[in-house]
């Protein structure tokens, strides 16, 4: 099975978010539908993190704030040797966490 | 809405502790009554906060513990969990129970110990505040978020690496003033930035965030003791009268917010609290803001007005926030290096305004301190509690 992930979009005024809410934002609205995270954009800001948390063995960890060409925004990884704030990316599905032998998918970006 | 006065403060000395939580918060607790002196007055009402006991100490229900070791009983208990705004959470749930006729004295103590577990599992407790889904899973801790809310900040407002160190150079200065403040290093600009070895003496924790930048793993307690003005003036303590409390929301995921540079819950409960207080920030002689990174005094000093944005750098810069300045910002030396043991913060800034106010801060005094201000930011600026205390002659 392919992993994606997902958003909502609003049933009555459309809006889309990212992650879901029980309320909608924009009309108050309570019916949504999926809204699958895919897509091109820029990257907004990143960091290198080396104080990591639980569950990763690496040296660090590359995480970015993506701005979609929708609008929308993600928080993920970003896997990119020359990481820069406006470069063009785009949004892949892979493993970003691994707990108790469960794999967790998210997203991880990658340039253009 | 009866007035609330601040009569009695106490706090531990930040830092590790081999006490348990709750005789932690005893001492902290146990140093404020005294301060009080109470005599015949009973404490009615006990509000204690922390966000960690469940997970970090395997102990719950910690407000009947707390009543329990103060023999305090029955005054009327219970805990608030907040995040890192719990302290200051707290005391606003104090000073309702007072304002509202609830209760005439009430016991606010807030505390954490976080060395009781290693710095992996404490890194990953704090990074649970973050959005389960669409942060938490991707390695996101709290120095990652504030790594790149700085970065942006650099990028837009031409922050440098140089003005976070001046932070904490100033915070540290400050504390070794303090002898509550878990470290006492005084460091300078070659030893963190400058100096070949600067790289491995402070190394990158969430670039461009730094170890300097970034608060310690503390265990700590801190206590207040409020009352009625009128019960206040009848015990003759001098009056630090609670002008105002503003508390504000934001939205959970970081990326989600409009411009993710401004901290919009910092700056309505900053706008709330001084409307309550029927001043603004430029009556402000001293404050205490949440400085768990050194990026956050400067963006939060902007919020709460007293600079306008993309301008508190340069004030830092010009020493007007360093003691003798015209606005000392963290005269405890902040979280930075006072130490944040999360529950505990809140409170511990109000212990510190208090003993300003007071003119009891000893070598860290801001002279003729009159009216004071501070920031209790919980999770990375999704709930922010601000509070005007004042002096009355
Ligand atoms: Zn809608």
């Amino acid at each position: 099975m392919e992993e994606k992930v997902y958003g909502v979009q609003c049933k009555t005024c459309g809006k889309e978010t990212y992650p879901a809410h029980a309320v909608c934002p924009n009309c108050g609205g309570h019916d949504f539908e999926p809204l699958e995270i895919t897509g091109e954009g820029k990257v907004l800001t990143y960091t290198d993190v080396y104080a990591l948390p639980l569950d990763y063995a690496l040296r660090y960890l590359r995480l970015a704030i993506v701005e979609l060409d929708s609008g929308l925004r993600a928080t993920g990884q970003l896997v990119d040797d020359d990481p820069k704030i406006g470069k063009r990316v785009r949004t892949t599905v892979g493993v970003v966490r691994e707990t108790g032998g469960r794999k967790i998918y998210g997203l991880q970006f990658v340039p253009v | 809405m009866r007035e609330v006065a601040i009569i009695g403060a106490g706090m531990t000395k930040f830092g590790r502790s081999d006490l348990s939580l709750i005789e932690i918060m005893s001492e902290a607790a146990i140093r404020a009554l005294e301060d009080a002196a109470l005599g015949d007055q009973k404490v009615d009402s006990v509000y204690v906060a922390n966000m960690g006991a469940a997970r970090l100490n395997r102990q719950t229900a910690i407000a009947s513990a707390l009543v329990d070791q103060l023999n305090l009983f029955p005054a009327m208990a219970e805990a608030v969990e907040n995040g890192p705004a719990s302290g200051a959470s707290a005391f606003k749930n104090g000073f309702q129970a007072i304002a509202s006729g609830m209760a005439d004295v009430v016991l606010v103590t807030g505390g954490e110990r976080m060395r009781e577990v290693n710095n992996l599992e404490a890194t990953d407790f704090v990074a649970s505040m973050s959005h389960p889904q669409a942060e938490y899973i991707y390695g996101v801790t709290l120095p990652a978020l504030a790594g790149m809310f700085t970065r942006l900040y650099m990028d837009r407002y031409g922050v440098t690496a140089k003005h976070l160190a001046l932070v904490a150079i100033k915070n540290h200065a400050n504390a070794l003033k303090n002898p509550y403040a878990h470290i006492h290093q005084a460091i300078t600009i070659e030893g963190i930035l400058t100096a070949p070895e600067a790289v491995v003496n402070n190394p990158y924790i969430a670039d461009p965030l730094r170890l300097y930048d970034c608060c310690p793993v503390s265990d700590g307690a801190a206590a207040l003791v409020l009352t009625t003005r009128e019960i206040a003036e009848k015990l003759g303590k001098p009056i630090v009268k609670v002008g105002g409390i503003g508390q504000a929301t934001d939205t959970h995921a970081v990326h989600e917010r409009p411009d993710p540079t401004e901290l919009t819950a910092v700056k309505i409960a900053a706008q709330k609290a001084f409307q309550m207080a029927g001043i603004g920030p430029q009556d402000i002689d001293v404050a205490e803001l949440h400085d768990a990174f050194t990026i956050l005094e400067i963006a939060e000093s902007e919020e709460a007005g007293f600079f306008p944005k993309g301008e508190g750098h340069n004030a830092l810069e010009q020493g007007v926030t360093s003691l003798g300045g015209k606005l000392p910002i963290n005269p405890s030396g902040g979280l930075k290096a006072k130490g944040h043991p999360v529950g505990a913060t809140g409170v511990a800034q109000l212990v510190e305004l208090t003993w300003q106010l007071r003119g009891a801060a000893g070598d860290r005094q801001v002279e003729g301190a009159k009216n004071a201000f501070a920031c209790n930011f919980g999770g990375f600026g999704n709930n922010v509690v601000t509070t005007v205390l004042m002096r009355e002659e």
